[in-house]
């Protein structure tokens, strides 16, 4: 394979004195997704932001396209191609669905590609289109969520950092985004990393999957790999084990092989 | 039992031995059984605290009268159900008070405790109950409830199953289950049906009956188990109250597994005698926690453990301020100074002394405070070699610990350095009444009242592993110096014969990469071999720190393993190895194992010690790739 467009070595991050990252070390490749999964507090959000630029990393790299960025300032990263969609939506309320995808392009002056990326998006988000006009608070939480995407995709980035995509939002929802993120990858090539509480679709979704627990990395693989280890079936994937009672309520120790 | 002669006794900290140690009948405070010993200590101690353990964060007495009570209903409840004397109890569960309270209810009736490791699969659990021939089986909780469950129509001769948390089996309903309050109220009614036959069972037993079960974990072949009889407890209570004594006012945590002899003596047995209180730690991930707030008096690890907390401060201290740094670099110099006297048995200066206080009063005791040594006045290690700088570095921040040595075998004990006749590297004298003798092939043998009294249901093995004249095949090959302390440098079978002809032990070896901060454990392998290799457990922690520090990148356990940093790491740690050693001791190449062992996988005993012949056969590609 050639080499990672997003590598990140060693990266540890702190909230005050509480270190959130304890070394993490991974390979993003172009055109791939990269799922990243783990339980709360494992510090997926935190990674997320460190390589966006919002959290200064203490100790590490973070290495795009063979440069360092770690520690740059978030709006130049989004000018070198990494764009943040984070957990929760964030679109701007007051705004309309237009203004929403115009500040995605902030860091762009080529007015035509963003003409261009626009119809893109509303290729890929036909009710966007419908609701140019509308406030974004207005809309529904998956619209939202399509609009963050969106408002990403304006960008122009390389890699997309997508945080929990699935949040809130109803199974037929969710299968929808993702079929839409795939759509994005098979057709722009998009590289994404993706976090996910969804275990089982953003398996289905990514080619590599990471897992984290406690501020380090556990597990790697592709995801057939990871489907298949009886660990993430039990932790992840609720597969519940054959047990000799129908109750069984407790679950073996993870050993993440 | 000869009572004619009276047997002069001594008192050590307010309980009476025979003057003479070895000597039969064994007495402490004139019981010569456990369960006797047990009897009186709860008739007169009554209302006092024995246990505490922590219940929803805060920690909870019990008193001597609740040991008796409940070992009172557990004894009567399974005698009412049908247990007989000489019949086998299985008790797989966490250290907890009711470990205790079957132990003793069981031996009371005249049944004999065999402990399973809670790590142990149904199918090990299987063959132990079938070995034994257990009538009753003590589950902790639902999750060991399964183990039995699954393999429950391959174990005939239990009677009944007795569960302690009933925690999410509210809704079960199986004929041989039932939950420990169950057997309380039968034991309640079979007490008052019939009052004093409790009391009646404890003086039937006689020292020679057979007294608990302790299965060995066997590197090769199947598991077999230890009968020790009352007069070998009884015999290693007397050895421990002369070598590690203990005080009424003592505080202890228990957190190793109670199936161990170790913890079994040092938790349960040792108590009755010296009446110390001892504290159950919550579970083995909380040990350091509990450790803290215990502050024990006493305290026995297994030399994991101490490595684990040497290890925490030296990470403490990298991360600490230059000044802090600097504090600590003098107060252990101060330290190491104080205790190159003390571990000598020589009187310190009184400069040095001075310098100690100081350094002591600003730096050290603040240190022993956070790691809950501030009350130690004796840590013990066994079970496993310790490194010498370790055991000098204890010393050096004011905490003495003392090295032993023992086997199931010889009911935990068979030599004891004490704070006062100690020699770093040995395992110290043997304990007193105990006869140690180095046969022609250099094995250590023993004799006394604290070997065990042979296999359950083996005499083969039984057979085997004592001399024609009587004297306990230990299976250790070592020396003894000219003051009498004990040095081993590793195991009979173990010995590797190269294909050059030359006798290896490689314990000697194992033990010298031990000591290394990165290497958890290592095999060395070499038999009928051109040259020796080793195949190694990295420490995770300490090398996960240290690629962190320089930069290694790594995602998982295995991509740890792989990177050429560690493997230059631990073979720099090889190479200072080897220096130690003669040519055709030389480690030629290694392997690191780069799973992540578990107490459950069968590559580990429950001590967390590499089983060789399982390592061997599990990383057989390893060791080919070597040669």
């Amino acid at each position: 394979m050639s080499d990672p467009i997003l590598k990140i070595r060693n990266i540890e991050s702190f909230y005050g004195p509480i270190m959130a990252i304890r070394g993490v070390s991974l390979d993003v490749h172009q055109g791939r997704i990269v799922s990243i999964l783990g339980a709360n507090g494992a510090g997926k959000t935190t990674l997320m932001k460190t390589i966006s630029g919002v959290m200064d990393p203490e100790k590490g790299q973070i290495i795009f396209e063979g440069l360092e960025i770690q520690g740059r300032e978030p709006h130049k990263i989004v000018h070198d191609g990494i764009v943040h969609v984070p957990e929760g939506r964030e679109v701007f309320p007051l705004m309309t669905v237009e203004e929403n995808l115009a500040l995605g392009a902030f860091t762009r002056s080529d007015s035509h590609g963003i003409e261009r990326d626009r119809e893109m998006v509303f290729d890929y988000f036909p009710i966007l289109k419908e609701r140019r006009n509308q406030e974004a608070g207005t809309l529904s939480g998956g619209q939202q969520q399509m609009l963050a995407i969106g408002r990403g995709l304006m960008g122009k980035p390389k890699v997309m950092l997508l945080d929990e995509p699935s949040l809130g939002l109803s199974p037929l929802l969710v299968k929808e985004i993702f079929t839409i993120l795939k759509r994005l990858n098979d057709e722009q090539n998009m590289t994404m990393m993706l976090v996910e509480q969804n275990a089982s679709a953003a398996l289905e979704l990514a080619h590599d999957g990471y897992v984290m627990e406690v501020g380090r990395i556990v597990m790697d693989g592709t995801a057939d790999e990871l489907m298949k280890s009886e660990d993430i079936q039990n932790f992840y994937l609720g597969v519940q084990e054959d047990g000799a009672r129908e109750q069984r309520r407790w679950k073996r120790k993870k050993t993440w092989r | 039992m000869n009572m004619q002669t009276p047997v002069k006794s001594t008192t050590i900290n307010g309980v009476t031995y025979n003057a003479e140690a070895g000597q039969r009948p064994v007495r402490v405070d004139s019981c010569t059984t456990i369960v006797e010993l047990f009897q009186k200590r709860c008739a007169d101690l009554g209302p006092k605290t024995i246990h505490r353990e922590k219940d929803l964060g805060i920690w909870k007495e019990f008193t001597w009268n609740d040991y008796w009570n409940h070992a009172l209903w557990i004894g009567m409840g399974l005698r009412k159900l049908g247990l007989k004397r000489g019949e086998v109890v299985s008790i797989l569960s966490e250290d907890r008070k009711e470990w205790a309270y079957f132990d003793m209810g069981i031996q009371s009736v005249g049944g004999i405790a065999s402990g399973v490791y809670t790590t142990d699969s149904g199918s090990q659990l299987n063959y132990l109950v079938n070995d034994s021939g257990s009538r009753f089986l003590v589950v902790e909780n639902e999750e060991q409830l399964d183990k039995f469950l699954t393999h429950e129509d391959e174990m005939p001769s239990l009677l009944k199953v007795i569960i302690l948390e009933d925690e999410g089996l509210h809704d079960l309903d199986h004929p041989r289950c039932m939950l420990i309050s169950e057997l309380y109220e039968i034991g309640k009614a079979a007490d008052a049906e019939d009052p004093n036959a409790f009391e009646a069972e404890i003086a039937i037993a006689k020292p020679e009956d057979t007294a608990l079960l302790i299965y060995t974990s066997g590197t090769t072949g199947m598991p077999k188990g230890a009968m020790l009889g009352h007069e070998n407890i009884m015999a290693a209570i007397e050895a421990g109250a002369r070598r590690l004594a203990v005080l009424e006012t003592d505080e202890q945590l228990c957190f190793l597994p109670l199936c161990h002899i170790l913890e079994r003596d040092v938790s349960i047995y040792f108590p009755l005698a010296g009446k110390c209180i001892v504290n159950f730690a919550e579970s083995p991930e909380t040990v350091f926690n509990n450790l803290q707030e215990v502050s024990p008096n006493t305290f026995t690890a297994v030399p994991r453990v101490w490595e684990k907390i040497y290890s925490q401060v030296l990470i403490m201290v990298q991360e600490a301020t230059p000044a802090g740094r600097l504090a600590y670099g003098l107060a252990m110099k101060a330290g190491q100074k104080r205790a190159g006297y003390l571990i000598g048995g020589k009187p310190v200066p009184a400069g040095v002394a001075a310098n100690f206080w100081l350094w002591d009063k600003l730096v050290l005791r603040n240190l022993r405070r956070m790691l809950g040594f501030d009350r130690m006045r004796r840590g013990g290690t066994g079970a496993a070699p310790i490194s010498p700088e370790l055991l000098k570095w204890y010393w050096s921040i004011g905490v003495p610990l003392v090295e032993g040595y023992g086997m199931t075998e010889t009911a935990g004990l068979a030599t004891m350095n004490t704070r006062h006749e100690n020699t770093v590297g040995t395992i110290g004298m043997p304990i007193p009444g105990y006869d140690l003798r180095i046969a022609d092939d250099g094995e250590i043998q023993t004799k006394g009242l604290n070997n065990f009294q042979g296999y359950w249901r083996n005499n083969e093995k039984t057979a085997e592993t004592f001399t024609d004249d009587g004297w306990l095949r230990t299976g250790d090959v070592g020396s003894v110096n000219d003051a009498g302390f004990v040095t081993i440098t590793g195991r009979l079978k173990d010995i590797i014969i190269t294909a050059g002809g030359k006798n290896i032990t490689p314990a000697e070896i194992e033990s010298r990469l031990k000591f290394s901060h990165y290497i958890s454990d290592a095999v060395i392998i070499g038999d009928r071999r051109k040259f020796l290799t080793a195949l190694i457990m990295i420490d995770q922690e300490n090398v996960e720190k240290y690629a962190q520090d320089q930069k290694v990148p790594f995602s998982n356990f295995a991509s740890l393993c792989a990177a050429k940093e560690v493997k230059d790491l631990i073979e720099a740690e090889v190479k200072s190895v080897n220096k130690e050693f003669a040519r055709v001791e030389q480690i030629k190449d290694f392997r690191l194992i780069d799973v992540l062992l578990t107490a459950e996988d069968e590559e580990l005993t429950a001590t967390m010690k590499l089983k060789r012949s399982y390592v061997e056969k599990a990383h057989s590609h390893l060791i080919e790739e070597m040669y």
